[in-house]
């Protein structure tokens, strides 16, 4: 069983966090440079986003299957939650099968450097939106009105 | 230092020999299947060479179903369909490629579509997509090079959509690389020159990447100096059966290196140089080789002086520094000579790159795929310099 208690929880949580991204500038402004429209298909709980960065500002879609991603990405939700904390070495994962990458990899590849800053967004999001139990990087203290 | 993890994978059988390529029962036989198709290019079939492997399957009880000998420069997308779709109506159970990178890399991606159908771009495409073994597929390189005949790798360009179309799996790797020697006497100098300098910077780049280990370190260096001993040989007579062979078997490691570490600055400034002004990317590799040595300098001082060794250099009680820019020398001069020999240009001015053009390499080098494995973070205002240096 994943880190995730349920799908919903796990959006809360990830589409939370890609909005905060795709409004920080600078790493949206690369983004949407690149004009790339990623769907990610997760899994344990399974729930699927698509980022969009094809217009002026980056839309994050939860449950959208429709659209045609320049690059699907799948992993399991607890790669994902890995990942946005800078502990998932991207080339390792893909190579042991922990993510699938279909679509232009080069393009993908090329987005890393522009991320890099949430990273160290991604525990202190948690902690400040009710998620405290989610970060990794600290010991997990219950929260004084749990 | 040892590296948090790695992991090496390479079930591609490897045989060498001069003339195995006539010869392959033992290991067709091991195979067990009967029925090939061959993928190769009007080149090699002119220089004789498809025919003298057919006459050798038939002559050990194998059939050959059909030929493909349509392959271009560039490995295309509409090429790997039409021979997808051949070798499926010619009722052939595995496929046989001989020729250089865009052979290879034609009959892999076309591999998939015959043996598990679908859309290539839109089912395939990307990184370990696929889920199960394709059908057998063996490989007669007749370059000493690109290496294709141990990557995981198939690059396919996507004439429609001017892009190049990147299959990175595990079930590419090819069952069985048969080096002939034999089958790359033909090569002309100038392509020699070129293609063992792609295959010297594969080798030189998978040994200095952040993806390296001590195995690909191994086939790294193994390469390395192979290359240097026998690169200008083979440039300058071509029947040089050893020096032929070596660069075969160079190519080989430096593949099997690669397609582990990855390569990094060099490669993106070349794919980014052929894309822009059709520059061949052994040629344009060869050029940018000892300019991104120079531009990791600092962060693969280390790894640079034991390379100066490799290369057989005389690096004794010389700090780690002046030992680390004898291998940037050692490669400058072999690149020397082999543009004293008229095989290899070194400057880009003399590939009919403009020198208004050199800002718009730097941006594509940093828009490609490879930069992020470069060891040192690239940018364009550092990066410029260099290319203007080596223009």
């Amino acid at each position: 069983m994943g880190m995730f208690k349920d799908a919903e929880t796990f959006e809360k949580v990830i589409v939370g966090f890609f909005n905060l991204v795709g409004n920080t500038p600078i790493i949206a402004d690369k983004l949407l440079q690149s004009k790339m429209v990623i769907r990610f298909n997760y899994t344990d709980p399974d729930l699927v986003v698509v980022v969009d960065c094809a217009g002026d500002k980056a839309e994050v879609r939860p449950h959208d299957k429709t659209t045609t991603a320049v690059v699907e990405m799948s992993m399991s939700s607890d790669i994902a939650h890995r990942f946005w904390f800078g502990m998932v070495n991207l080339t390792k994962a893909l190579t042991r099968k922990e993510m699938v990458a279909k679509g232009p990899i080069p393009k993908v590849l090329k987005l890393l450097p522009a991320i890099k800053p949430a990273y160290a967004m991604y525990p202190k999001y948690l902690d400040e939106n009710g998620f405290r139990n989610y970060n990794i990087t600290k010991a997990y203290t219950p929260p004084p009105s749990a | 230092m040892l590296p948090d993890f790695f992991e090496f994978y390479n079930p591609t059988k490897v045989v060498y020999e001069t003339g195995v390529a006539t010869d392959l029962k033992p290991e067709l036989d091991i195979i067990g299947i009967k029925k090939y198709f061959i993928v190769s290019d009007h080149v090699i079939d002119g220089l004789g060479l498809v025919q003298k492997v057919a006459d050798g399957l038939a002559e050990a009880g194998f059939e050959v179903t059909g030929k493909f000998l349509e392959v271009a420069q560039d490995a295309r997308l509409k090429d790997v369909k039409t021979c997808a779709d051949l070798i499926k109506s010619s009722g052939a159970e595995g496929i046989i490629s001989i020729g250089g990178g865009s052979v290879i890399d034609t009959a892999k991606a076309a591999n998939i579509l015959f043996s598990e159908g679908g859309d290539l771009v839109d089912d395939y495409s990307g990184a370990h997509t696929l889920t199960r073994p394709l059908k057998p597929h063996v490989v007669i390189p007749t370059t000493a090079g690109t290496g294709s005949e141990v990557t995981m790798v198939a690059v396919i360009y996507d004439e429609e959509n001017k892009e190049k179309l990147l299959f990175a799996d595990k079930f590419l790797l090819p069952n069985l690389a048969v080096l002939d020697p034999q089958m790359t006497t033909t090569l002309p100098p100038k392509m020699t020159a070129a293609t063992g300098m792609d295959a010297l910077t594969h080798a030189v780049e998978a040994y200095v990447g952040p993806q390296r280990s001590p195995i690909s370190d191994a086939f790294a260096t193994g390469a390395i100096e192979l290359i240097m001993k026998n690169l200008v040989n083979a440039t300058q007579n071509g029947e040089d059966i050893e020096a032929r062979g070596g660069m075969l078997i160079a190519s080989t490691m430096a593949g099997i290196a690669f397609t582990h570490s990855m390569v990094g600055c060099i490669h993106s400034m070349a794919h980014a140089t052929g894309g822009l002004y059709r520059v061949p990317h052994g040629v344009a590799n060869a050029i940018f080789l000892p300019f991104g040595m120079e531009y990791n300098f600092e962060e693969i001082k280390e790894k640079l002086a034991r390379l100066s060794l490799v290369m057989g250099e005389d690096a004794a009680g010389l700090s780690e520094e002046d030992a680390a820019r004898l291998s940037i020398a050692a490669v400058r001069k072999l690149t020397n000579k082999l543009n004293e020999l008229g095989a290899l240009p070194i400057r880009l001015r003399d590939v009919g790159v403009p020198e208004d053009g050199l800002t718009a390499i730097a941006e594509g080098a940093l828009n490609d795929g490879t930069s992020f494995y470069n060891p040192r973070e690239m940018d364009e205002e550092s990066l410029l310099p260099y290319i203007q240096n080596a223009y």
